[in-house]
């Protein structure tokens, strides 16, 4: 848990000190909340939703990015794999949500905003944050370079954006929980939507959570040639 | 402070940093110092520069008390065998051998593309080989020729990063970076971030970082890129006092001045590739 901890600190530390990409991870959400904000009262909290999405999985990838040259010499040094991955995605988590908060604040205290149940906001935006974490990572450990990766995350942002939220496909795009849950928010709809973007919702961030762990276990594992005599 | 007080400390900070040991470097300080007041000489038309003239001495004392320190190899503490890496059809290592016990410094040589690096992080356990095995007794330390480094940290926090996978304190992580840092000439307690730091400190933070956790087996990859002279000459003393601390050291290196001084070297040249001691 030390290690765990010690891992998530640097990192976190890492991206607080990156004051331009700081702001422009809140000005992103903020952006499309903004542009969306004269039309309808939805459409403003689910382009929030996504932008919020967007900004914390670019984050996560580009952090994971950074980290690639460095674990392996961290592994040497007496870490597991899974010390460095989860502390990583924790620090990713507490970075999410401490973005996500003065923009739940903004919904809260926007007039225009004042017949939405800020709980169920509240709960989107988390699911928000713990699937786009991870799916930023995915991401990273898939298209190691950041580029390609980027180019990435933009299809799927806007695949997210244009597909038809009720079709099949959209049930398989990582971000549909919040729509769901914007839906149940805004629209004060039943709870079958809250039910269904909850369960979507943490089945996302536990299925990308496992995968990035597998691909990190990977490609920092014990190679086949070393043999070791005595504990590392 | 007279001229000749200044040139002769200059004189002993020099022989110690070129390892020449503290009882002998005082003994030449000493008879320098007799000379100027005998002769009445300045210490520049007497000796020339303090810097050169502590080569000469230690290039005729300092290499042999080296040599004569070498403490007995101990048990075998890296065993590469039958390393073969092709890279897109082209042979990089083709069987390529290297023992290393404790108490004992490698050199790996050879051309630029011969494969240097890549033994290393075969050896490291970082990439994986076509053919062959690496026995490591121990645990192992790496310096990467260049990155390694997290831009947006401080030096401290590099070391509490590192100390941190031997489940070490904070404090305990900073002070034996700092500590190791000052055998580099370098005052790691600055609060600059590391992308700040010029390339050559950067390697000093890097060279530090494979070491603070106390391997068994260091793997050096060229650290030394962007040391000042003074600075080089501190990092080969700290490889020397890695050896006669028991460690296994192999060092990627073109700088074959420094090979009389290794127990073993590795080259690597494709027509000439051999092992020598």
């Amino acid at each position: 848990m030390r290690k765990l901890g010690v891992v998530a600190d640097m990192t976190l530390r890492e991206m607080l000190r990156r004051r331009g990409v700081l702001i422009l991870l809140l000005a992103l959400p903020l952006a499309f909340y903004v542009v969306r904000r004269n039309g309808y009262t939805g459409e403003s909290i689910r382009a929030l939703f996504l932008g919020l999405s967007w900004a914390i999985s670019t984050a996560a990838l580009f952090s994971a990015s950074a980290g690639r040259a460095v674990e392996p010499r961290l592994r040497l040094s007496g870490y597991r794999s899974h010390h460095l991955y989860l502390g990583r995605l924790a620090a990713l988590l507490v970075l999410g949500t401490g973005i996500a908060v003065p923009l739940l604040a903004l919904v809260a205290l926007d007039p225009a905003q004042d017949k939405v149940r800020t709980g169920g906001v509240a709960l989107a935006m988390l699911l928000c944050v713990t699937v786009a974490a991870p799916f930023g990572l995915l991401v990273a450990a898939l298209v190691p370079r950041e580029l390609e990766g980027t180019l990435v995350l933009l299809v799927v942002v806007g695949m997210q954006m244009v597909v038809d939220p009720a079709g099949a496909g959209a049930k398989v795009m990582p971000f549909w929980s919040s729509r769901e849950i914007g839906t149940y928010a805004v629209d004060h709809t039943g709870s079958g939507y809250l039910d269904r973007g909850l369960v979507h919702g943490v089945a996302f961030t536990l299925a990308l959570a496992l995968l990035v762990a597998v691909l990190s276990s990977y490609r920092l594992r014990t190679r086949s040639h070393m043999r070791f005599a005595s504990g590392r | 402070m007279t001229i000749n007080d200044g040139w002769l400390r200059d004189l002993g900070m020099e022989l110690r940093r070129r390892g020449v040991p503290g009882g002998t470097a005082d003994h030449v300080v000493a008879e320098a110092a007799t000379h100027l007041r005998d002769s009445g000489e300045p210490p520049m038309a007497a000796f020339g520069p303090a810097g050169a003239y502590a080569a000469v001495v230690s290039d005729s004392v300092g290499a042999a008390w080296r040599r004569a320190r070498r403490p007995a190899p101990g048990p075998m503490r890296l065993r590469a065998r039958g390393i073969v890496k092709r890279y897109r059809r082209r042979d990089v290592l083709s069987g390529v051998d290297l023992t290393v016990h404790a108490g004992e410094v490698a050199a790996v040589i050879g051309a630029n593309g011969c494969g240097k690096s890549t033994f290393l992080r075969i050896c490291a356990g970082l990439i994986s080989p076509d053919k062959g095995t690496v026995q490591v007794d121990g645990s192992i330390g790496y310096c990467p020729q260049d990155g390694g480094t997290i831009d947006f940290l401080r030096p401290e926090e590099h070391f509490v990063l590192v100390g941190g996978g031997r489940n070490w304190s904070r404090e305990r992580s900073r002070a034996k970076g700092r500590a190791a840092a000052a055998t580099l000439d370098w005052d790691a307690s600055t609060p600059m971030l590391s992308r700040h730091l010029s390339g050559g400190t950067r390697q000093k933070l890097n060279l530090v970082m494979a070491g603070l956790s106390e391997p068994d087996v260091l793997l050096l990859d060229e650290p030394y890129q962007g040391f000042d002279r003074g600075t080089y000459l501190d990092f080969w003393e700290q490889v020397w006092r890695w050896r006669d601390s028991g460690r296994a050291v192999v060092v990627v290196t073109h700088m074959l001045n420094q090979l009389d001084l290794v127990d073993t070297v590795l080259d690597l040249s494709g027509a000439n590739r051999e092992r020598w001691s």
